[in-house]
């Protein structure tokens, strides 16, 4: 997708919390710029800060210091043009599917009719139709987080965030799921065009993303920022794919 | 890339197959894998690849068999005709395929319809069952019933009720 003008930045971030043992510096002096229409993977080991940055991006957390520019402002509260999928789905098991997607909708004072309208439009592009009134309990793992997924792009968010969202699913699972994201994220009438996607995983990063932001261990900085210049459908077995593998690796290693 | 004489499934005439617990997404994945690897691969390697046990791999391969995908000639897997137009696919059409499948496989099809000869469409789970017992004898039905809500609820064949455990033709859920 073509890059577009800046949709957000973090200037200076850097994040402490205050632990009965002392306090904690969890990102130091983070900064980087997001363009409309980039998908952006943010990679690094556990506890470098990944699940921070998108809570700063959402506004659900306020910097220590620094501050996070959303469309030239500030952000000073709640994102409400963010949207998130989480690794564990982050699904209300007493609502059936249709509900748990309706979810994001209300607070964004939609009608009911125009919210039963979205809910039907996501569930159809996920491919969730024929489960509307399935509960949680009654799915597989893929099927929870198309439910996610449905959730997060019913409320058409300017920004699309995915904590790990493929890695409480098993291989084929999260192939699957790989797959359909980018079929979903390739199709004109997607109404999200940039995803800030959080993993472990270099070799997923590398497959989806455009832009991979390599975080260093806690605290976490910036060891690199990478431009993924490979046409789509990519190629695991591809050599200037591994050459990608390799170069993230020793940015974190 | 259809089997010798023919496409007919493997499964389609054992009328008394149980269903294996297997998700209709890992049964996609395997189909986009098989697709990326130019159609076909030792199921011993592809174990391997997926860090997944021999058995589970073989599981996942068994269903998608079933559902006439894939087929397992020697030590390998193939995709088959199905198997590359669902992974050529978008999201929205690979229903349909599934539905085509699931209604060669005589436990989807005696279902189907049994709910379309019954005047309100509708049957409730204990009648389910009940049929799923006739139609594979010594089997736990129970085992076969999750796989059966799941895939019949994704090729849209049927929908399922869990609050009024009922089932009934999907032509109807959407009112
Ligand atoms: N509200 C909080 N209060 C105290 N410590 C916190 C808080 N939120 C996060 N942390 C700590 O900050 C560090 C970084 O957390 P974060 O979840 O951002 O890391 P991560 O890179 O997402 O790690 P992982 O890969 O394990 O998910 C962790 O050590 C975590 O325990
Ligand atoms: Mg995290």
């Amino acid at each position: 997708m073509a890059r577009g003008p800046e949709l957000f930045k973090l200037e200076h971030v850097t994040q402490r919390f205050r632990l009965p043992q002392g306090d904690v510096t969890v990102l130091n002096d983070v900064s980087f710029t997001a363009s409309e229409g980039e998908f952006i993977a943010i990679v690094g080991p556990s506890g470098a800060g990944k699940s921070t940055i998108l809570r700063l991006i959402s506004g659900l957390l306020k910097p220590s210091q620094g501050q996070v520019i959303y469309k030239g402002r500030p952000l000073t509260q709640t994102n409400l043009e963010a949207a998130m999928v989480f690794q564990n789905f982050g699904l209300l098991p007493w609502l059936t599917v249709a509900q748990n997607v309706e979810l994001g909708l209300e607070p964004r004072g939609l009608d009911r009719a125009a919210r039963r309208k979205r809910v039907a439009t996501y569930i159809a592009k996920v491919g969730l139709e024929g489960y509307e009134e399935a509960y949680p309990r009654e799915l597989s793992g893929g099927m929870k987080q198309r439910v996610g997924l449905a959730r997060a792009l019913a409320v058409e968010p300017e920004i699309l965030l995915m904590d790990e969202p493929f890695s409480s699913l098993d291989a084929l699972t999260s192939i699957n799921l790989r797959d359909e994201l980018i079929d979903i994220w390739s199709d004109r009438d997607f109404p999200v065009n940039t995803v800030v996607m959080v993993t472990h995983m270099i070799e997923e990063a590398i497959e989806l993303a455009d832009r991979v932001l390599v975080l260093s261990s806690r605290p976490g900085q910036i060891a690199g920022d990478l431009q993924i210049d490979l046409p789509r459908p990519r190629d695991k077995r591809d050599k200037a794919f591994s050459e990608y593998v390799d170069k993230i690796f020793s940015l974190i290693a | 890339m259809d089997k010798p004489g023919g496409t007919t499934h493997a499964a389609a005439n054992e009328s008394n197959q149980p269903l294996p617990q297997i998700g209709i997404s890992e049964i996609l994945g395997l189909v986009e894998l098989l697709r990326a690897k130019g159609g076909r691969e030792d199921i011993y390697k592809l174990a391997r690849e997926l860090q997944m046990e021999f058995g589970d791999t073989l599981t996942v391969i068994r269903a998608a068999e079933l559902l006439g995908l894939v087929h397992t000639p020697g030590g390998d897997v193939e995709i088959d005709k199905a198997g590359d137009e669902i992974g050529r696919a978008k999201i929205g059409d690979r229903k349909g395929i599934i539905h085509d499948q699931l209604l060669k496989l005589p436990v989807f099809n005696t279902l189907s319809g049994f709910l379309k000869e019954k005047e309100d469409h509708r049957a409730s789970r204990d009648e389910v069952l009940e049929k799923l017992a006739e139609l594979i004898p010594n089997e736990n039905a129970e085992q076969t019933f999750t796989t059966l809500v799941q895939w019949g609820r994704y090729a849209e064949l049927f929908g399922y009720n869990d609050d009024s455990e009922t089932f009934y033709l999907d032509t109807e859920a959407s009112a």
